[in-house]
């Protein structure tokens, strides 16, 4: 094997019979560090935005917030529904990256690049073309509907072969079904001319959130995560293999079809809010099995923690390169993502075939 | 309910589909009956058959009138001496304040550029793009076309087989006086196109004093919302050369702020950044009613200065303040009279 | 994969593949009537009969000369070339989902064409070649820059690496087509986005006559390099055991098969699905040998691209549309049957 030497760090590739090894201290420090980073960028991401507001203004509008100062409402109404957005989104992307690695044994999993996040398009594409007028409620649901299609047609049709999907058949069954997924927007979108409308939020753009925005995700998207913290155990098991899970009495069906549940709920919820931003739910499982070593149990908090700094940053930066202008977030961090996805690519030679 | 239209119709196309081979087939077997049915179309499509002939310039019954122009990207055109059935897509203002009558409108699936309803209720609608054969159809015998950005990649060539073609260019159309001016030349309609022109600036001249003695030295800013996004009017185009031009109303503050060399028509502006407005005005044309809604209710909306002074005047999209053109501009200053002037 | 294995020609199988050649090449002909006679105007089969022969007016022949017969031309030389461009992948490859947009030659092309018109306006006429060289240009680069991504001095050239580096480039332009389409005012937007939706553009002669010498000399190519698609079926040891020159074979397929994408998508846009589904269609009607396999995925991939793109041009009439979006919808359920079934 090609990358023998990381074998024992990136779980979902490894053979069944290396050992599990796990680093609880580095991940509690991840956890701890994480968090006070996270509360470092939600100050950041307050602080910084199109409108010239100064730093004790900004104190003011969290402590001792004003109704009548148009830059505190900025603050309440903008800012920090953006911040605490980008933060949760991070969060539902990472732990939906992680748990799809980790269930498919797939190091390329990632809701972006599985049509996922192309499906959960067709399903806002739909919204904006039929039903223009509909509630942020509606909206997510269409995008749930979307993404799940989406994942039943890549993993459903997959799995019903019996030897499974390797990771470059999962690769492509993705492009292929996200290529479809795309036309179907893209040809919704060109007959009703909205291409330019539903293009602003495929680029990705935590600008538009709203507390109203988080209020209808929080529960759903807190759900999701609290379950994938219940499966993380079994998700550890399944990443060895299905017969090595099944063989210490795992219902596998069972774990992966609510493991699937949650993915739809972390994607949908997240496409809904901020558009499909592609490459965080690769990236970052990635580091964090680097990083904390291979039980599900340390890696999906510690994925949540990572993917809230990556996006919550990623948005703080969007905001200045061009400013006032945005660069769109999904841009930013595809330049990340794509020398991190040709990188993984390049090396597993061996596995992926 | 329109959408809901579009939609069945669709879906029945859908469902129609996949009989068309057997349908076309079929067709083919009952020759006479479709042969009626194809003539029918064409009689109703192209309703003067006989226009086609002086269409092509090479067998024009007049040669001696008709005049060769060059185009804003270079193409010599042959303008027939009297066009009877021109198209010119997205500037049918322009032909309306010249008496010219086209035999198509531009349109989207959305519809067609609503604040001239009344002055083409009878003139069907051709789609954006040209589509050739829905241009075929309609007989033209002159088309102008807005921008240089429609006839890429060779469409030009294809349209100017059907009949001259004359690119007008986005230099010319947007100044809408030249273009008025250009085009009532290549009609001959000069003298309408100076009348209209002349007209227009008398009523400009008389809407400025009323405005400068309604607000003053007050600022206003206009707005337009589309799917949650703002954006903002400089003095260069439409409604914002009007207001601002025409009629010399001063200029908001975040429009002043953007740096000349990046400044467009229509610029994207943040709710955030709009918090920072000081226009005493906002003129607000709202194209996302439903979805907006969520906008125009936020605190940080209410909290705009002239929002709080309750001083915002909403259009809906259908009227005259996102288009440009004699007619368009004229509608224009009477929205902004009725909206200042008591 | 054992699809792939090449079978050993028998007398009746081959009478069986002529006489699928010969249906295939009816059902073209038999929708290019159809075809012809579809449209916005309707032009009875009649009046068709009478312009072919000289006797219609000047709109007729305008619609039947000038507008439908050179986009039909196109249709069926684009859906062969893709065709025959994905056969040669997926051989490669020796997958069978392999295609060449996931090469990200579709993402290239479309790039190339956005710089294009986000930075160069449109004021003067751009002579009618300037797209599809550009859009040929980037497909071209896209395809290299993959080719050199996925290149080790070890161990040369692993297709698996070459597919996955693919998919990594298109996702990586695809954002980058979204920033800059951002910031296009709508008219040229819509340009960018039905050119990237995949359209066959109006139907013009002169696209016909660029495109014909590209698929005259690669298909004839690619069929003639047909045993060796046949030995790469057998896996890259059984290659070398037969004493193929492996790296210099695959480099010169994998550039017939970038020439003849590349030119295609320079004409018609992103197109994807054809290159997919036609490979497929043949290996089940006549069986894995690249003999005769490629000239059926030809046939059924120029079939399927007219039959789309007249689709696309009646369904919704008087809107056209753009027929890379009919074509994967038309694909889409066949490609997923084949996910559902195929072995892993």
């Amino acid at each position: 094997m090609a990358s023998s030497t990381h074998s024992t760090l990136q779980a979902p590739s490894d053979e069944g019979n290396t050992p599990v090894q796990s680093r609880p201290v580095a991940a509690a420090a991840i956890l701890v560090l994480g968090i006070a980073a996270i509360l470092f960028g939600l100050m950041v991401s307050v602080s910084v935005g199109a409108a010239d507001i100064r730093l004790a203004t900004v104190w003011e509008a969290v402590f001792r917030f004003n109704p009548e100062l148009p830059q505190h409402q900025v603050i309440r109404e903008l800012r920090i529904p953006r911040a605490a957005a980008g933060a949760l989104v991070g969060a539902c992307f990472a732990v939906a990256g992680a748990i799809m690695q980790g269930m498919t044994r797939n190091p390329l999993a990632d809701s972006g690049l599985l049509g996922l996040n192309a499906g959960a398009g067709v399903g806002l594409a739909l919204a904006f073309a039929f039903a223009p007028s509909l509630s942020f409620t509606y909206i997510m649901m269409y995008c749930f509907i979307g993404a799940a299609v989406a994942s039943l047609l890549v993993f459903g049709i997959g799995s019903l072969s019996h030897s499974g999907l390797t990771p470059l058949r999962l690769t492509l069954a993705g492009a292929a079904v996200s290529a479809m997924l795309l036309a179907v927007s893209q040809g919704i979108a060109i007959l009703y001319s909205l291409s330019q409308d539903i293009a602003f939020w495929m680029a990705g753009g935590i600008g538009g959130a709203s507390w109203k925005q988080l209020r209808i995700m929080f529960p759903w998207v807190a759900a999701a995560l609290i379950g994938s913290l219940i499966l993380s155990r079994s998700i550890t098991l399944l990443s060895l293999g299905r017969d090595v899970a099944a063989g210490l009495g795992q219902r596998t069906r069972l774990v992966q079809t609510a493991g699937m549940i949650i993915v739809v709920i972390l994607a949908g919820a997240a496409v809904s809010t901020v558009g499909p931003i592609a490459f965080v739910g690769l990236m970052v499982p990635h580091i964090t099995r680097y990083l904390v070593g291979v039980d599900y149990r340390w890696i999906i908090p510690c994925s949540a923690v990572l993917g809230s700094i990556l996006v919550l940053f990623a948005d703080i930066a969007a905001r200045m390169i061009n400013a006032p202008y945005e660069t769109p977030i999904g841009a930013l961090i595809a330049v990340l993502g794509v020398p991190f996805f040709i990188y993984l690519a390049g090396k597993r030679k061996g596995e992926l075939q | 309910m329109f959408l809901f239209n579009l939609q069945g119709s669709g879906s029945v196309k859908l469902a129609v589909a996949g009989f068309l081979t057997t349908t076309l087939l079929l067709s083919a077997c009952g020759n006479n009956n479709s042969n009626a049915g194809g003539n029918g179309a064409a009689a109703t499509t192209a309703p003067s058959a006989t226009v086609e002939a002086t269409a092509a310039p090479a067998e024009s019954a007049a040669p001696a009138v008709d005049k060769t122009v060059t185009d804003a990207m270079g193409h010599k055109v042959t303008i027939p001496a009297n066009p009877q059935r021109v198209i010119a897509s997205y500037l049918e203002d322009y032909l309306v304040a010249l008496g010219v009558t086209p035999v198509a409108q531009w349109s989207t699936k959305n519809g067609t550029q609503d604040y001239l309803a009344a002055e083409l209720k009878d003139v069907p609608p051709i789609s954006y793009d040209l589509p050739l054969e829905a241009v075929t159809g309609f007989a033209p015998d002159f088309h102008i076309v807005q921008s240089e950005g429609t006839v890429q990649n060779g469409l030009y060539d294809q349209l100017n087989k059907i009949a001259p073609t004359y690119v007008l260019g986005d230099e010319v159309s947007s100044d809408w006086r030249a273009a008025l001016l250009k085009i009532g030349e290549l009609l001959n309609k000069t003298p309408e196109a100076e009348k209209a022109i002349a007209d227009y600036e008398q009523k400009a001249a008389s809407a400025k004093s009323a405005v400068s003695a309604a607000i003053g030295d007050d600022s206003v800013a206009i707005l337009w919302l589309v799917s949650k996004n703002f954006f903002i009017v400089d003095e260069t185009r439409s409604s914002g050369a009007v207001m601002y031009g025409d009629l010399g109303v001063k200029l908001p503050n975040l429009v002043t702020e953007i740096p000349a060399e990046s400044r467009a028509p229509w610029n994207p502006i943040s709710l955030e950044k709009l918090s920072e407005l000081t226009a005493e005005h906002i003129i607000l044309v709202n194209s996302d009613k439903a979805g907006g809604a969520e906008i125009t209710e936020g605190a940080v909306w209410k909290g705009i200065p002239a929002v709080k002074a309750g001083n915002v005047h909403e259009f809906s999209a259908d009227t005259s303040w996102l288009y440009s053109g004699p007619i368009a501009n004229s509608k224009t200053i009477d929205d902004i009279l009725s909206s200042f002037v008591k | 994969m054992n699809r792939f294995l090449p079978l050993p020609p028998d007398k009746p199988r081959r009478s069986r593949d002529v006489s699928i050649l010969i249906l295939l090449a009816a059902l073209i002909v038999i929708l290019f009537l159809v075809s012809m006679n579809t449209g916005f105007m309707r032009l009875s089969p009649l009046e068709v009969l009478h312009t072919l022969s000289g006797n219609g007016t000047r709109q007729q022949q305008l619609i039947l000369f000038d507008f439908r017969l050179p986009r039909i031309v196109i249709s069926l030389l684009i859906g062969a070339g893709f065709a025959v461009a994905g056969s040669i992948l997926q051989g490669l490859s020796r997958n069978a989902l392999a295609e060449p947009s996931t090469l990200g030659i579709n993402a290239g092309a479309g790039f190339a064409v956005l710089i294009f018109i986000s930075f160069v306006p449109a004021t003067t006429a751009a002579p009618i070649f300037v797209l599809p060289l550009l859009a040929l240009a980037g497909a071209s680069l896209t395809a290299a820059l993959v080719y050199f991504l996925s290149y080790r001095r070890a161990d040369g050239l692993s297709p698996t690496r070459l597919i996955l580096i693919g998919i990594a480039v298109g996702a990586g332009i695809y954002a980058f087509q979204l920033i800059l389409s951002l910031r296009l005012d709508p008219q040229n937007y819509q340009f960018v986005a039905i050119w990237l939706a995949g359209k066959i553009w109006g139907g013009d002669w002169r696209f016909v006559l660029a495109l014909l010498p590209w698929i005259m000399i690669f298909v004839p190519f690619a069929c003639y390099k047909a045993r060796v698609l046949n030995v790469l079926n057998l896996g890259d040891e059984t290659s070398k055991g037969l004493g193929m020159p492996l790296e210099r074979e695959r480099l010169l397929l994998l550039a017939t098969a970038v020439a003849l994408a590349g030119a295609c998508v320079s004409v018609s846009g992103g197109i994807g699905f054809v290159g997919l589904i036609a490979p497929h269609l043949a290996r089940r009607l006549v069986g894995p040998r690249h003999q005769i396999m490629l000239p059926v995925a030809a046939l059924s991939g120029a079939l399927l691209l007219l039959t789309a793109d007249t689709i696309g041009r009646w369904i919704l009439q008087p809107a056209e549309i753009p027929t890379g979006i009919v074509v994967a919808i038309i694909g889409a359920p066949y490609f997923l049957y084949l996910l559902a079934k195929s072995k892993a």
